[in-house]
C-alpha cells in the first residue's frame, strides 16, 4: 500500500521531526503571571518522588509506580471531614483520565483533545492554559483521552492523538518544541502521559487496534531528537508456539494451521500491534525500564497472524540508556480475545516461593489475575486468584459469537493499581461485563480503519458491575474485595494515612480503609470519576484531586471537572 | 545544531502534505456538482443522501479517496471523483467540513431511543463515534444525519454492500432490521 503523506523520512530513518512552534501552528490560549518561584525539576526530586509528601511528580507517584503517598495528615480517623477546597472547570467536556501533577504547588492537568492548564494548587486559579492545534489523525480506539504530562527540569511535555510529543515551558506554557513520533495517518496516536528520566522521555503508542508495529521511543528532553527506539514486535515474532497461557490453561490454538499461515505469508510483524499505552516503570539501580506490550492485530483474528505474536500480552524490560532487549514474559500467546497487558507494572520487593524476598513487579492482568514477578530476569514468582468472574476460558471466537468471561474490557483495563508496602497488598480496580467474541476475517485495511477482525458485542441483558480488590502480593490471596455498581475504570491512589481512594461511572468518588475496605467516605462529583487520584500538600495542607470528566470506553456521563478536595477545619 | 538548522532540516526532509494547510487547490468549479444533490444550504436533495457540511475533514477525505480507488462502490460519487486529484479531494473535504452543520429536526419515538440506546450498548458506538455521536477524525459525525442514509448505510454494511469498513459488517450482523431502523433514528433526532 502506499504511504499517506510524506512520512518517508521517519519511515526510513526513525528520525524524529523537529518544528519549531513557529512553524507547527500550535496555539497557546493565555499566559499567566508567575506564581511565586517555580521549582525547577531536578533528577534528584524525581528519584525520590516516593518520600516526597509535597508534589506528585510522576503519573503513578514514583519510578517504581506505586501509587502509594507519603502524607498521612489525611487518614482514616479524619477522612469523613473530606470537602472539596476547590473546583476547576476546563473548557473540555469530554472523558478525563488526566493524572494531576503538582509542583510546588503548580498543578498541570490534560484533557481530551489535549488541552494543558496549570492551575494554583491551593486556590485552583489558571495560572495558563495551552491547547494543541491537533491534525488530522486516525482517532484512537477508547476516546480522545490524555492521561498527563510529564515534568522535567523546566518543561512540561505531553503526547498528542496526532502522535507527537510536545515540550512546553512550564512558567508559561509556550510550546518549546514538537516532534512527530509516528505516522497518524497509520493508526499511531498518543494518550499516554509520557515518562522523564535521566534527561529522556520514553513514550509508546496507541494502535493495537489499527495495525501498528508497536514501539517505546525515547526522546531527549532538551532538544525533541529521538534517541532509541524499542519494537515492541521484532522481526521475528514467532516465539515458541506456546499452547497454555500463563495461569496453565489451554489457548485452544491450532497449531498445524498457524504453521501453514506462517510458511505461506511470511512473519506478521509489519502490522502487528503491540501498543504500549501506560507509563513504563523504572528501576535506576538496575538501569532498565518495565513495562507491558498490548494486544496484537487483529485483535480477534489470530489466522492473519501466526505465532505467539512477540511481544504482545507481555511484560517487557530493556535497558534504560540503550532500548535494548533484557527480557520478557508473555501472558498469552497469539492472544485473539484483547485481554492484553495494559495496567502499569508496580516496582516493589515480593516474596518468591521460598520465602526469599525479590525485586518483584505487580501488574494486574485484562484476565483478571495479579501477576507477580522476579524483576531480575521477569519470570512469574505466582498469579493471584481471579478477582472476577471467569466462565469458558478460552473459549475461541466464532462467527456467531462466542460469550467468555471476562469480556475483551477485562479485569483490569488499563487502570493503575497501587499498592501498601507496609501492609503489602495491592489494589485493583475491576470490571465485570459480559461480551461475546465475533471473528470475521479481513485483510489490513491501511491504518486509518478499525481492524479487529470481528467484534466485540456487550450482552445488554447480563448485569455488570465493578469492584475494588485488595490482593496480597506476597501469596496471591484476596484480602478483601468491594463491589461497585458499576464496571470500573480510572486508577487507584494509596496512602500513608491508611485509605485507598477511587471513584467510579456514577460519579462517586470514595476513600476505603486500606486494610478492611470500608468505605470511610464519599462525594458525588457529577459526572464519572473515572481518571487516577493524585495527592500534594501546599503551605501545610493535604490535598486529593482527581478529574471527574466521565470515560469513553464505558460510556459514563461526561463532565470537565478538576476537584481539589481537603480536611474541613 | 542550532535551532535553525534543525528546521531547515525537518522542513527539507518532510512536506506535511496531509494536512489541510497545503491543500489551497481551485474547487470552486466542483462545488456546484457537490451541491446540486447534497445540497445547497446543506439540505441534501434525497432522503437517503448524507449531508456532508460540517462533517469531519477526515473522514470526508476518506471516503471520496475510497470512491475514487473503488473500494467504496457508488456510481454517482465514483463518476464525480474520478478525474481529481488528491489535493483536490483533500480541498473539498476541507471546505464542506468547514461549514456547519445544517439544525435539522428529524422525527423519533421513545422506542426508538430505546432500541438506539439497547443498540449503541451493545456496539460500544460512542468508543469510536463520542457519546452524542459527534465524532472525530476520521470517525463520523451521526447525530442529526439524515435517517434513510443512517438506515441504508447500516444495512449496506450488515449486508455487505459498503465494503470500506471491515469490521462494521461483524458488528451490524448482530442486529436485525428492526433495531437498525431504530438506531438509525435515534441517532437522526439527537
Amino acid at each position: 500500500m502506499t504511504q499517506r503523506g510524506s512520512f518517508h523520512a521517519i519511515a526510513a530513518g526513525g528520525v524524529a521531526l523537529v518544528a519549531l512552534a513557529a512553524s507547527a501552528g500550535a496555539q497557546e490560549t493565555g499566559s499567566g503571571v508567575l506564581y511565586g518561584d517555580m521549582q525547577t525539576v531536578t533528577r534528584a526530586l524525581l528519584d525520590r518522588a516516593a518520600g516526597d509528601g509535597n508534589n506528585f511528580l510522576h503519573t503513578n507517584g514514583n519510578y517504581h509506580q506505586t501509587r502509594y503517598y507519603p502524607a498521612r495528615q489525611i487518614n482514616t480517623s479524619n477522612v469523613h471531614k473530606l470537602r472539596p477546597a476547590w473546583i476547576f472547570q476546563t473548557e473540555v467536556v469530554e472523558s478525563m483520565e488526566t493524572s494531576p501533577i503538582i509542583v510546588n504547588g503548580i498543578m498541570y492537568v490534560t484533557t481530551s483533545f489535549n488541552h494543558v492548564y496549570a492551575l494554583d494548587a491551593r486556590t485552583g486559579q489558571q495560572i495558563w492554559h495551552y491547547k494543541q492545534n491537533l491534525e488530522p489523525a486516525t482517532a484512537p480506539c477508547c476516546g480522545p483521552n490524555n492521561r498527563g504530562v510529564a515534568v522535567y527540569g523546566d518543561m512540561v511535555y505531553m503526547g498528542t492523538l496526532d502522535s507527537k510529543l510536545v515540550a512546553l515551558d512550564a512558567k508559561t506554557g509556550k510550546q518549546v518544541w514538537e516532534s512527530q513520533i509516528a505516522d497518524p495517518l497509520k493508526g499511531y496516536s498518543e494518550t499516554m502521559a509520557p515518562t522523564a528520566v535521566d534527561g529522556k522521555i520514553l513514550i509508546g503508542t496507541n494502535g493495537g487496534e489499527f495495525g501498528i508495529r508497536g514501539f517505546v521511543k525515547a526522546f531527549d528532553a532538551k532538544t525533541g531528537e529521538l534517541l532509541w527506539t524499542f519494537h515492541t514486535i521484532p522481526e521475528n515474532s514467532v516465539g515458541v508456539w506456546a499452547t497454555h497461557d500463563a495461569t496453565g490453561r489451554d489457548m485452544l490454538r491450532d497449531i498445524a494451521a498457524e504453521k501453514a499461515a506462517l510458511a505461506a505469508n511470511g512473519d506478521p510483524y509489519e502490522t502487528l500491534g503491540g501498543g504500549v499505552w501506560q507509563n513504563p516503570a523504572v528501576d535506576h539501580e538496575m538501569n532498565r525500564v518495565f513495562f507491558v506490550v498490548g494486544n496484537p492485530s487483529p485483535d480477534l483474528d489470530g489466522s492473519l497472524r501466526p505465532g505467539d505474536n512477540l511481544y504482545t500480552d507481555s511484560l517487557v524490560s530493556v535497558d534504560l540508556d540503550t532500548g535494548e532487549y533484557v527480557c520478557h514474559f508473555q501472558y498469552i500467546a497469539h492472544d485473539v480475545w484483547d485481554l492484553d497487558a495494559v495496567s502499569p507494572p508496580i516496582l516493589t520487593d515480593v516474596l518468591d516461593d521460598q520465602g526469599n524476598t525479590v525485586p518483584g513487579l505487580l501488574h494486574g492482568g485484562k484476565t483478571g489475575h495479579v501477576y507477580v514477578h522476579d524483576r531480575r530476569d521477569c519470570s512469574l514468582i505466582r498469579f493471584s486468584e481471579a478477582m472476577v468472574p471467569q466462565e469458558d476460558m478460552w473459549t475461541l471466537p466464532t462467527p456467531e459469537g462466542a460469550r467468555m468471561l471476562p469480556g475483551a474490557n477485562g479485569g483490569v483495563e488499563w487502570s493503575p493499581m497501587a499498592i501498601d508496602p507496609d501492609q503489602r497488598l495491592t489494589y485493583a480496580i475491576n470490571l465485570h461485563q459480559p461480551m461475546t467474541y465475533t471473528v470475521e476475517s479481513t485483510p489490513y485495511p491501511g491504518g486509518t480503519k478499525l481492524w479487529l477482525g470481528g467484534s466485540f458485542d456487550v450482552i445488554p441483558e447480563e448485569e455488570q458491575w465493578g469492584n475494588v480488590t485488595a490482593v496480597e502480593y506476597d501469596t496471591g490471596d484476596i484480602r478483601w474485595q468491594v463491589k461497585t455498581e458499576q464496571p470500573m475504570i480510572g486508577g487507584v491512589l494509596a496512602t500513608a494515612g491508611g485509605l485507598v481512594f477511587t471513584g467510579e461511572g456514577n460519579g462517586l468518588f470514595k476513600a476505603y480503609d486500606s486494610a478492611t475496605g470500608s468505605v470511610l467516605w464519599s462525594f458525588q462529583a457529577g459526572a464519572g470519576v473515572n481518571a487516577p487520584p493524585s495527592s500534594y500538600t501546599v503551605e501545610g495542607k493535604q490535598y486529593i484531586v482527581v478529574g471527574a470528566g466521565g470515560n469513553t470506553q464505558l460510556n459514563y456521563k461526561r463532565g470537565n471537572d478538576i476537584i481539589a478536595f481537603t480536611l474541613a477545619e | 545544531m542550532s535551532k535553525t538548522g534543525i528546521l531547515a532540516t525537518a522542513l527539507g526532509a518532510v512536506a506535511f502534505s496531509y494536512t489541510v494547510a497545503s491543500a489551497e487547490e481551485d474547487i470552486g468549479e466542483l462545488i456546484p456538482l457537490c451541491t446540486s444533490c447534497h445540497g445547497e444550504d446543506g439540505r441534501p436533495i434525497a432522503p437517503d443522501y448524507p449531508i456532508i457540511v460540517g462533517q469531519h475533514f477526515l473522514y470526508l477525505y476518506i471516503q471520496l479517496r475510497d470512491y475514487q480507488s473503488g473500494l467504496r462502490a457508488n456510481p454517482i460519487m465514483q463518476a464525480n471523483v474520478a478525474d481529481l486529484s488528491d489535493d483536490q479531494l483533500k480541498a473539498l473535504a476541507q471546505h464542506f467540513s468547514k461549514q456547519a452543520w445544517p439544525s435539522t429536526s428529524f422525527p423519533s419515538s421513545d422506542e426508538d431511543h430505546a432500541l438506539g440506546q439497547r443498540m449503541g450498548t451493545g456496539g460500544q458506538c460512542p468508543q469510536c463515534h463520542l457519546g452524542g455521536y459527534e465524532g472525530q477524525n476520521n470517525v463520523p459525525r451521526l447525530a442529526g444525519q439524515q435517517p434513510r442514509y443512517l438506515e441504508r448505510t447500516m444495512l449496506e454494511y450488515k449486508n455487505k454492500v459498503r465494503m470500506n469498513a471491515p469490521d462494521k459488517a461483524t458488528l451490524m450482523r448482530g442486529y436485525d432490521d428492526a433495531v437498525i431502523r431504530g438506531m438509525a433514528n435515534h441517532l437522526a433526532g439527537m
